[in-house]
């Protein structure tokens, strides 16, 4: 009885509710944080010490050690801390601290998603390191250096690419019929036509959508360089070509008999895993996953992400995901946290091709666009190679300050749609909602 | 002498009264003064009403006030009467076993919210346990698509904390019937009552207090309802179940964080708590006196 009166009293009190919440939700992260903040605070008169935080011991946290490693024979008398945490739980504390302006504890160097960035350097303008004098745009993929700047400052380290790709099962497409060659560079006609004869050729369905998740319309955007906001971060979706036609896409791809709903990350991976469908769209960080199925060994292969035929600048690369290293500059080891990203992650190509055999790192740094690695469980395939060429296409857009939100209210005018709402009226409607919902 | 005694009296409180007023007053005083400024991140400024007006076309709070008053009516009439019965049915004097049933029903309440809900989730999935039951009992002929279909998710997070709840409210009105005298019983034996009788005529008016207390606390429960929305089904699909508090957090960590705008949600909650509480001791009340 106590506890629940005790919780509703914090429930009003928003900040501390939510901060019990972020606590209980990732147990095992409290005891590298609280270690990080001691010997943060008890270093913090001793400017060779900085912290990292980072999300997925599988692929980042191995890179930032990595580069700590690299970094540290030079300076032998730099520690690098390296702190594994949720992104929920780096966004939140992120937050709180930043507007609560205290810095105890806070890490020197966060890694931050691409979507979220924009949000961020305008929500706190002040806390973020100008990194112009280590990184300049032209070292790196066109659209990384999209979404990290403000008034032209670059404010962020680019790092892992999100280029989207089209893993397909090449033993079931030639059972259906085609070929590895009728793979590249489709159209989403020719993908869907595919899907269907696999379907009723082999019985095994074609892709997963989970319709909570807007991912793949967001990757058919992109491909035309189009995104819920515009240029300059005004709501854009009643007139929005690309969106409409991705939209229509998604319901098509829905309606064709051929799709494994799924819910959730895990569903995703184990329908592939298990063989339950011939094919998956989505960011090249999938591609360990698809790799842990070790008995569909050279069975997959990668092609381009598919165009809409239909939108004239659409082409055959998009992205989701990817993030960025950045610094914050009021916690007290600015310089040393931007001389340790200037010489490891922007501008260290060897240190991305060793991350490539390492974590199969998909480099964003123009001087690592060599690196190329054969792939047996591909049959061969220079994968690395392909998707570096991929990345390099991938059409610049400004993700504004509010994927999200607009993401959430999306999802309701995709249910309208796919229940058989007109596409344009439904936009229509959507805009204005949208507009009300993320104006402050 | 008197004096010393009651400044006595006051030291003792003195500890939990100035924790109370630093640890909840000021931070409710706080949050009410944010609920007034507008704006992202630390660049607040004072904007009036402004947020309290936007609340009024928000279309998304009103869903999620929707289904946070959906999951009320429906899912507390339910665990309140399934607790009452079973708790009459675990107070037969000639049950076996009781200690057993009496644990087995009360072990979900001891389980962590987050790892309950991710369970259910795994349960549930369309190629899930459940469904894989229902369809070899021949009840379904295709499986239910309990997370991503509006209907069915809005019925999962129902069983999900009837699961989880019943068994609490459930010790409550154990305490409450062992402290009805058997005499009563014996009494109306006598007159030649039966079951549903003893249970219409002394039982539920002398549980009422009890009955009371779990119907505010259930209901003050379900307007935080947080935890098996955010880890069952995230909300979705299509925001079908989020609820106030899901959508205050996700106004301050999914979002752009609004403090304002999220504290003016919170308020919501505390006035509609306190409503809501109002008018059930009031309904309370008025039964007593008849």
């Amino acid at each position: 009885m106590r506890k629940k009166l005790l919780s509703l009293v914090l429930a009003t009190t928003m900040m501390f509710s939510l901060v019990a919440c972020g606590t209980e939700k990732e147990p095992q992260n409290n005891g590298t944080t609280n270690d990080s903040e001691k010997e943060n605070t008890n270093n913090s008169k001793d400017s060779d010490t900085i912290t990292i935080w980072a999300w997925d011991e599988s692929f980042n946290i191995p890179a930032a050690n990595a580069a700590a490693e690299v970094y540290k024979k030079e300076h032998a008398d730099v520690t690098v801390n390296v702190v594994t945490m949720a992104q929920d739980d780096i966004v939140a504390k992120l937050n709180t601290a930043l507007s609560s302006g205290t810095y105890n504890g806070l890490p020197d160097i966060v890694l931050i998603e691409d979507y979220r960035i924009q949000g961020y350097l305008t929500a706190y303008p002040d806390e973020f390191a100008d990194l112009s004098s280590i990184v300049s745009a032209s070292d790196f993929a066109a659209y990384k250096t999209g979404v990290n700047q403000v008034d032209g400052k670059i404010y962020g380290v680019p790092f892992d690419s999100g280029v989207a790709a089209l893993f397909y099962r090449k033993d079931i497409i030639e059972e259906a019929g085609y070929q590895e060659k009728d793979m590249q560079d489709l159209t989403w006609e020719k993908y869907i036509e595919i899907g269907k004869a696999v379907k009723e050729k082999c019985n095994v369905d074609w892709l997963t959508l989970d319709p909570s998740d807007l991912g793949q319309i967001r990757m058919m955007m992109q491909s035309a360089g189009a995104w819920y906001t515009d240029a300059d971060g005004n709501v854009n979706i009643k007139d929005n070509e690309a969106l409409a036609a991705a939209i229509k896409v998604y319901k098509d791809l829905m309606d064709a008999g051929f799709v494994k709903q799924v819910s959730d990350w895990n569903q995703f991976v184990g329908s592939f895993n298990n063989g339950d469908v011939a094919s998956v769209f989505t960011g090249c960080w999938i591609a360990p996953s698809v790799k842990n199925a070790e008995d569909q060994s050279g069975k997959w292969a990668v092609a381009s992400f598919p165009r809409m035929s239909n939108v004239s600048n659409s082409v055959n690369a998009s992205s989701i995901g990817g993030a960025g290293w950045y610094v914050l500059k009021n916690v007290g080891h600015e310089k040393t946290a931007v001389d340790f990203l200037g010489k490891t992650f922007g501008s260290n190509a060897d240190l991305m091709h060793q991350l490539g055999d390492e974590i199969s790192l998909i480099p964003t740094l123009n001087a690592a666009s060599d690196y190329s690695k054969k792939d047996d469980y591909f049959g061969g395939q220079d994968v690395a190679a392909d998707l570096i060429g991929w990345t390099a296409k991938v059409p610049t857009v400004n993700y504004g300050q509010n994927t999200y939100a607009i993401e959430d209210i999306m999802t309701e005018a995709l249910q309208e749609i796919l229940n058989g709402a007109d596409i344009k009226k439904t936009l229509a409607s959507y805009h204005e909602t949208i507009k009300a919902a993320i104006a402050q | 002498m008197k004096e010393k005694a009651q400044s006595r009296a006051w030291a003792f409180i003195a500890p939990s009264v100035i924790l109370i007023l630093v640890f909840v007053f000021y931070p409710m005083i706080q949050a009410f003064v944010t609920s007034f400024q507008t704006g992202i991140g630390a660049n607040l400024k004072f904007h009036g009403i402004a947020n309290y007006q936007r609340l009024l076309t928000d279309g998304t709070f009103k869903k999620a006030l929707w289904n946070t008053f959906i999951f009320l009516i429906v899912q507390v009439p339910i665990m309140i009467i399934l607790a009452l019965i079973i708790s009459s049915m675990l107070n037969d004097k000639n049950l076996k076993c009781k200690g057993l049933f009496r644990t087995a029903i009360f072990l979900p309440c001891v389980t962590s919210l987050v790892s309950y809900s991710i369970i259910f989730k795994s349960l549930f999935a369309t190629d899930g346990f459940i469904n894989a039951l229902l369809m070899k009992l021949n009840l379904i002929s295709s499986p239910i698509t309990w997370i991503t279909d509006p209907f069915w998710a809005k019925v999962l997070i129902i069983i999900a904390i009837t699961w989880r709840w019943t068994g609490y409210n459930m010790v409550f009105y154990l305490a409450g019937l062992q402290g009805i005298d058997e005499s009563i019983y014996e009494a109306a034996d006598l007159d030649g009552v039966n079951a549903f009788q003893k249970f219409r005529y002394i039982v539920l008016p002398l549980l009422k207090p009890i009955i009371l207390f779990t119907t505010i606390n259930s209901t003050i429960g379900t307007l935080q309802l947080f935890d098996e929305p955010m880890n069952i089904t995230n909300g979705g699909p299509a925001n079908a179940t989020i609820t106030i508090s899901m959508y205050i957090y996700n106004l301050l960590f999914k979002y752009q964080p609004n403090f304002g705008y999220a504290a003016a949600v919170s308020y919501v909650i505390v006035v509609l708590i306190v409503i809501l509480s109002m008018i059930q001791l009031k309904v309370g009340d008025d039964k007593n006196e008849k």
